[in-house]
């Protein structure tokens, strides 16, 4: 199998050199079977890849401990389950996860594109090709997953505990997806500038990928919060770690991008500033990649940390360099006479939006770089933690929440304050009085009052956009308000998925804002039988047993929780000790709720006086974090879902064998 | 008519103070006040390698964060205010404790830029904005339909209505 393993990735990195070459070849000196050979280059790359992965994947599951990789991330007692996802728990299996999707995405891209975009796509697919070598010479020359031990060890030397969870199992993947169909706009994006195609076609050609890896790198951070919440057994989601950071700021950027291409497709403007939004994308995913290989920056999460990082580096430069250079030799081409006629109008309020999103992504950026620049400047390493990350983004995400309320129902090319005034009378009443009532009811932190004040005024424009659309609808085709809605969306279902999404983020930004607020911690040190208060809960300690496998022993505490005297649940919290590992790790027991998450963590067992310590945090509001991360996902899938004007035109233009216009080949929905 | 039109305009403000009542209550009840040890530790970094504040350290038996919350408590106790003891811990074990930078010297410029730079990004559009607009034709009727700005519909084509009319329809 190893064998096997390293002849495949060795063969990928050939046919995707071939791919390169002949797509570039085969475009510019206009020979269609040259280009039609890179692409089934391509496709074996893939297959070579999936041959390696499949190798690594088996040798896993089978402990087979001659290879390095395998002794260094398994043990013989690890449940199947961890040995899988051990692919992506150590550095070289997790490149070897990642040059696979990249491969797969462009087998993918080149189906996809086998009719259509002849300019572009030669050019894209050699980008993607460029992408996938700097990874395949990576698994062959550098970092290997199919190296052999000269001597095999009895055992592995099994997995990180914190990674032997079911959330590690999703949220690498989820992440890893969205980092990696990122390079998929960028690689045409650059192809368009390459070849000189300056209008909009590479943003169309390239939506729903652009969505996709939007929806993963949403997912991807939610689980990893998620992951955080339930393992790391603070009571908290979010550190501002360098690694979280790493995996946040490509999000806001895709983020700024999606709002940002809706004026060039409209309006034909900002064509330079989206070229740079997608290469600040993909070059935070490496930047990203970089943080968490090279060990530069101190982070808790760094499982995969190695002497990557000077290669990663190189390869981030080299990116940027190319790409900037080839943007600013197109700079004055893209240029197009911008009609703009007002700030009181939607490209004002998206302009605004790309500004505080990518201010969001510098600030975090900076505060990430900082400590390196402190050592560098002054010789003090320093640290930049939650409380600079808080002060900083805060205000800034308060203007978010403010133009996320303001943009979707302000008209393009212009407003006047009389229909503003009109339009948004009923969400500034709902968000002052939200406030009021609030202040009213005792709550005096500003930031609170004004975060759900503009969090109402928000959900306000929603429903007065579902509202008027409803109407709208009622009013021509004489709908039930359900069917109506339904329709609303099947319809529209960019416009609408993206109100959806919208109500996620709010519903998200609540649960952070009073998460973080009001959370409450209390720590006790209890026997059998005593109980103890957290806030309207009363927690009895009835006992603690012990249980044991081959892998790990966990000794599990158990709690029942009781309200105004009715018993409501029993929890669950435990110790755990990894024997391979000899690690001790926890195990929370949480009871959420709408209204609060009851967090309890078993921190300590005294064998000696029987005294069991627990530390309970009791947080608010924060299951409305999840729940708007569910909502953003449920919305992105309605975005990305194709309707059928949509597939009436792709199947007329199937069937006539033309070419596809340009916006028939993605999404072109409401809006 | 005009009645039932302001028992309407009640309901929908009684509606929206509920909304906004329901909205506010979960956090009003929730509110409590926070504790000042818990304050005063999360300016300073847990030493054992979490990557945490004192406050949040994932290590239940830390032999850095538990001692340190414990005379953070006691030091409190004994009247010490919040500056006194986060300088207390720096003195002790250097700038690196603080969980983020002082505003002073060249830590100053961790504050400032990533505001200095959404400043510097508002005015840039500001101006590119402004510029553009002054190299805008000036709207036409159609425009202003289109745009959703006060007009009169009823002053323009009546074909044009009739395509406008056609296309919302099949759009909706």
């Amino acid at each position: 199998m190893p064998l096997i393993g390293q002849l495949a990735l060795a063969l990928a990195l050939v046919l995707a050199s071939y791919s390169i070459i002949a797509n570039v070849v085969g475009a510019r000196a206009s020979i269609p079977s040259l280009t039609v050979s890179a692409r089934h280059a391509l496709w074996a790359m893939c297959a070579m890849v999936t041959v390696a992965v499949g190798a690594l994947v088996s040798s896993l599951l089978h402990s087979d401990f001659s290879l390095e990789y395998v002794a260094s991330y398994t043990s013989f007692s690890l449940p199947t389950i961890y040995k899988f996802t051990a692919l992506w728990g150590g550095q070289q299996g997790s490149l070897l996860f990642w040059t696979w999707l990249l491969t797969i995405f462009t087998s993918l891209v080149a189906f996809q594109n086998r009719r259509r975009n002849p300019e572009m796509t030669p050019y894209a697919l050699a980008v993607l090709a460029g992408i996938a070598i700097f990874f395949l010479g990576m698994l062959n020359f550098v970092t290997r997953p199919f190296d052999l031990l000269a001597v095999i060890p009895a055992d592995g030397q099994d997995l990180n505990p914190l990674l032997q969870n079911y959330w590690m199992a999703i949220h690498p993947p989820s992440l890893y997806t969205g980092y990696v169909s990122a390079s998929v706009p960028f690689a045409f994006g650059a192809a368009a500038l390459m070849v000189g195609r300056f209008d909009d076609s590479w943003i169309r050609s390239t939506r729903r990928w652009a969505i996709f890896s939007w929806f993963f790198l949403t997912l991807g951070n939610l689980f990893g919060a998620r992951w955080a919440y339930e393992v790391l057994g603070w009571g908290g989601y979010w550190a501002w770690d360098p690694v979280e950071n790493a995996a946040f700021m490509p999000w806001l950027v895709m983020t700024a991008y999606l709002h940002s291409v809706m004026i060039q497709e409209r309006k034909d403007m900002l064509k330079v500033w989206n070229l740079v939004l997608i290469g600040m994308a993909f070059g935070l995913t490496l930047f990203g990649t970089f943080i968490t290989r090279s060990g530069v920056i101190s982070s808790v999460h760094s499982f995969t940390q190695s002497g990557l990082g000077p290669y990663f580096l190189t390869f981030l430069i080299l990116v940027v360099v190319l790409y900037s250079g080839l943007l600013l030799s197109r700079v004055r081409q893209l240029r197009t006479p911008a009609e703009f006629e007002s700030y009181l109008s939607r490209e004002a309020a998206f302009l605004f939006n790309n500004l505080v999103l990518v201010g969001i992504a510098f600030a975090v950026f900076w505060g990430t770089l900082f400590p390196v620049l402190s050592e560098a400047v002054r010789g003090v390493k320093i640290t930049v933690g939650p409380p600079f990350f808080d002060k900083v983004n805060g205000p800034l995400a308060l203007a978010l929440i403010f133009l996320m309320g303001v943009g979707p129902l302000i008209a393009w090319r212009r407003s006047s304050f009389d229909s503003l005034a009109k339009t948004f009378a009923s969400p500034a009443i709902f968000g002052v009085t939200t406030g009021v009532c609030a202040f009213v009811a005792g709550l005096r932190e500003w930031y609170v009052l004004t975060a759900l004040s503009l969090a109402a005024f928000v959900l306000g424009t929603i429903v007065v956009e579902f509202r008027r659309g409803v109407s709208a609808r009622r009013h021509m085709v004489s709908e039930s308000v359900p069917t109506a809605i339904v329709n609303l969306i099947a319809k529209n279902n960019r416009r609408y998925g993206g109100y959806i999404i919208h109500i996620g983020v709010v519903l998200a930004f609540i649960g952070i804002v009073a998460s973080a607020f009001f959370k409450t911690e209390v720590k006790k040190s209890v026997k059998e039988g005593d109980t103890f208060q957290v806030g309207s809960y009363e927690l009895e300690y009835l006992g603690i047993h012990t249980t044991e496998t081959p892998h790990v022993e966990t000794s599990r505490a158990r709690i029942e929780v009781r309200r105004n005297g009715k018993p409501i649940a029993m929890m669950e919290p435990a110790k755990l000790f990894f024997k391979r590992l000899q690690q001790p790790a926890t195990a929370v027991a949480i009871r959420s709720t709408p209204a609060s998450d009851l967090y309890v963590v078993l921190a300590g067992i005294d064998d000696q006086s029987g005294l069991a310590t627990f530390q309970v945090f009791l947080t608010p509001l924060v299951f409305w974090l999840w729940a708007g991360g569910v909502i953003m996902a449920f919305g992105t899938v309605i975005v990305m879902w194709p309707n059928v004007r949509e597939r009436a035109v792709i199947a007329a233009a199937v069937r006539t064998s033309l070419p596809l216009e340009d916006d028939a080949q993605v999404v072109p929905g409401g809006d | 008519m005009r009645r039932s039109r302001k028992l309407g305009t009640r309901t929908a403000a009684l509606m929206i103070v509920a909304c906004a009542c329901a909205l506010a209550l979960p956090i009003v009840l929730a509110a409590a006040p926070i504790v000042t040890m818990q304050q005063v530790s999360e300016g300073l970094t847990c030493q054992c390698g979490c990557g945490l504040t004192v406050a949040n350290c994932n290590h239940p038996n830390c032999e850095f964060s538990v001692p340190a919350r414990d005379q953070i408590d006691h030091m409190l106790g004994r009247g010490m205010s919040e500056p006194q003891v986060i300088a207390f811990f720096r003195s002790k074990y250097g700038e690196k404790i603080l969980s983020a930078p002082t505003t002073q010297g060249f830590n100053l410029c961790a504050w400032i830029m990533p505001f200095a730079a959404v400043l510097a990004g508002g005015v840039l559009v500001a101006f590119t904005v402004g510029r553009w607009r002054s190299n805008s034709p000036a709207p036409t009727p159609v425009d202003a339909l289109e745009s959703g700005a006060d007009g009169n519909a009823s002053n323009f084509d009546p074909e044009l209505r009739r395509r406008l009319e056609r296309d919302l329809h099949d759009r909706i």
